[in-house]
């Protein structure tokens, strides 16, 4: 590098105290890191969180009557729904599309009756990438139904311990039908679920979908929810919105953070949180790199003074200061790199298991989703670049009154400094 | 041929509640290939006569022309152009960016001016080999002795061919033969480059060098004596 450019003489500006910048570095690099590591942790689970909630849900979209969202009812009903599930299959992004039935449902034994909700599902279009509850490791006992016209019930496991049932055992369920009617109707317990949320394990119930269509008196494709899975949560306003202008229907298409506002606002309120403790840390690093330069340029005053008296202009002067800000901001951005690969790898493969502290065995009820305690990060790539971006302003943005102050040097009251 | 045309000057500094009169009224012509010494005891306003001529410092009133260019009209980004192109300086305390080499040091100027790469390198090798610091180039201040970093300045101060150099008490801080060696090389670069030197000085042994000697007191001109 050209010795006597601005960029050059900056460089080395910058090592004449060499304690001072490592340190001074070392706030950078830190600082990013931390910002790296909440973000990805935050990232990634709050993408889990939704996506979860999807599939325990009505999916990232769910298409339902206008008026469904606002008071569920089995007479709010969607029907062609495999027209409408024809159409979402065509957008970009859609991974899956499910019809189901969702209510309220009273269950009765000879000694018990408990409240409960039910889903009503196709296990032939269903599977746990669309209901968490159909995977494996949940079903506790028993079998899940082959087909849609099955005549089992599956129950929460606490629910079935409250009812006082077992596998096999007759289950009376009573609803109201599309007319409003109370219909009762018999099924046999056919398995029973874990999820780790205590809500769903005491109070949800999944039937046939074909059983309960016919039950309830609705028409073959006659639905209540139709559920659109998406590849990419981020994904779910733009898909919704297509799917809005695609469908000549009256019908409500919702993305999650509408048809669950309740999880909407509790990410939304962490995700705050996050940001606002990050913009802290922020704060904090620039006040480190702005002592540091500061100090260094009113070290220098005379050397500028000098600077100008040879023919260099204030704005040279402002920009040689800012250039050793650029540098700063680099070399921490390249050494937080160095330093976030290793954990960062670490965690969003093996990633950290916070079960033994919270005393929970493999999953955590928060905002009524059963999260795994096993935390992990994934970060998403515009994220890194908010940060990245984040870190170089907040660096240049300390440099700005040192370098200000260097090109405003006087230059006669500078040389006479000793 | 006239280089500087100083007419009335004065310059009142404030220095706590009071007024500081460093000069009072100063009239002075200055010609190409000057060679010459501002004296006076401190306070005289040697300096600020220096400080002034070489647009560092502007007057209380008066004039200042340079080359034909009234400085007093000129604009911030002006003057610094003036002394980039115009004007070296050679400082007491040598005053050498301590994170370049002594290339590098008298490259500065020609680097800010823009200049080739080429052109820089054939111009710097030449003034370090006139100024006797051959082999020299790639050592940093912190490695040459005080006369050598002297030396370096008064390369740095020759390189963009100035109107002229102000020196600033520049053997103030060398021992005796050390001042006489750049006694020797001044006088001998005014002599083959027609360079003006501008003293400011204290020192017996640059008066008697200078062709021209301004004595100055009490912000005034004393005497102004050819020798």
């Amino acid at each position: 590098m050209n010795g006597t450019n601005i960029p050059a003489i900056a460089w080395r500006n910058l090592w004449r105290n060499r304690r001072r910048t490592l340190l001074t570095l070392f706030s950078i690099v830190f600082g990013v890191f931390l910002a790296i590591m909440f973000t990805a942790l935050q990232d990634r689970n709050w993408s889990d969180m939704i996506d979860l909630a999807a599939r325990l849900g009505g999916g990232h979209v769910s298409i339902a009557h206008l008026d469904y969202s606002e008071i569920p009812s089995l007479k709010k009903t969607i029907q062609d729904a495999s027209v409408l599930a024809a159409i979402a299959r065509k957008q970009q992004y859609v991974t899956k599309v499910t019809g189901r039935i969702s209510g309220s449902v009273m269950l009765n034994t000879a000694g018990e009756s408990y409240g409960a909700a039910f889903i009503a599902l196709d296990p032939t279009v269903e599977d746990k990438h669309t209901l968490s509850l159909l995977d494996p490791d949940a079903l506790m006992e028993g079998t899940m139904f082959t087909t849609a016209n099955d005549k089992g019930i599956i129950l929460g496991y606490k629910l079935a311990e409250n009812l006082g049932v077992s596998l096999g055992n007759k289950i009376v369920y009573t609803m109201t039908d599309k007319q409003g009617e109370i219909i009762s109707g018999l099924a046999r317990l056919s398995g029973t679920i874990k999820t780790g949320a205590p809500n769903l394990d005491a109070g949800l119930s999944l039937l046939p979908l074909a059983t309960i269509q016919e039950f309830v008196g609705y028409a073959p494709g006659e639905i209540t929810k139709l559920a659109v899975f998406i590849e990419d949560q981020r994904k779910s306003s733009e898909v919704a919105e297509r799917l809005d202008d695609a469908i000549n229907m009256e019908v409500a298409v919702l993305p999650w953070y509408r048809s669950q506002p309740e999880l909407a606002a509790f990410i939304a309120l962490k995700v705050g949180g996050t940001r606002f403790m990050s913009a802290f840390i922020g704060l904090l690093v620039a006040a480190g790199i702005f002592n540091t330069l500061f100090v260094s340029v009113m070290e220098r005053l005379r050397e500028f003074g000098i600077l100008m008296a040879i023919g260099f202009t204030p704005l040279r002067l402002f920009s040689l200061v800012m250039m050793e800000s650029f540098w700063l901001a680099l070399l921490g951005l390249v050494g937080a790199a160095v330093v976030t690969i290793g954990p960062y790898l670490y965690l969003s493969s093996v990633g950290i298991d916070i079960g033994k502290i919270l005393d929970a065995q493999g999953t955590l009820d928060i905002a009524g989703v059963a999260m795994s305690t096993t935390l992990k990060v994934g970060i998403f790539p515009e994220s890194v670049l908010m940060i990245c971006i984040a870190a170089v302003v907040a660096t240049l943005l300390a440099g700005l009154y040192p370098a200000w102050r260097a090109g405003n040097v006087a230059p006669v009251e500078a040389i006479k400094l000793v | 041929m006239l280089v500087v045309e100083l007419t009335d000057l004065t310059r009142v500094y404030q220095q706590g509640k009071v007024d500081v009169h460093a000069l009072r009224g100063l009239s002075l012509q200055i010609h190409r290939g000057e060679f010459m010494a501002l004296s006076g005891p401190s306070g005289s306003g040697k300096t600020t006569t220096l400080n002034l001529i070489g647009a560092l410092d502007v007057p209380t009133s008066g004039r200042i022309i340079f080359e034909g260019h009234d400085l007093g009209t000129m604009s911030r980004r002006e003057l610094s152009h003036l002394r980039r192109d115009r004007i070296g300086f050679v400082f007491q305390s040598y005053n050498l960016i301590p994170v370049l080499t002594a290339y590098e040091n008298a490259e500065l100027v020609l680097s800010v001016q823009g200049v080739g790469a080429i052109e820089r390198r054939e111009k710097v090798m030449a003034l370090l080999h006139a100024v006797g610091l051959d082999g020299m180039e790639d050592r940093r201040p912190s490695e040459l002795s005080g006369g050598q970093q002297q030396r370096v300045a008064i390369a740095r101060a020759l390189a963009s061919d100035p109107a002229v150099i102000l020196a600033d008490e520049p053997t103030a801080n060398v021992d005796s033969d050390t001042a006489k060696h750049l006694l020797d090389l001044m006088q001998e670069l005014n002599e083959s480059h027609a360079a003006t030197f501008i003293f400011s000085t204290h020192d017996q042994r640059v008066m008697e060098r200078a062709k021209r000697v301004i004595r100055m007191v009490d912000g005034q001109i004393e005497s102004d004596q050819l020798q």
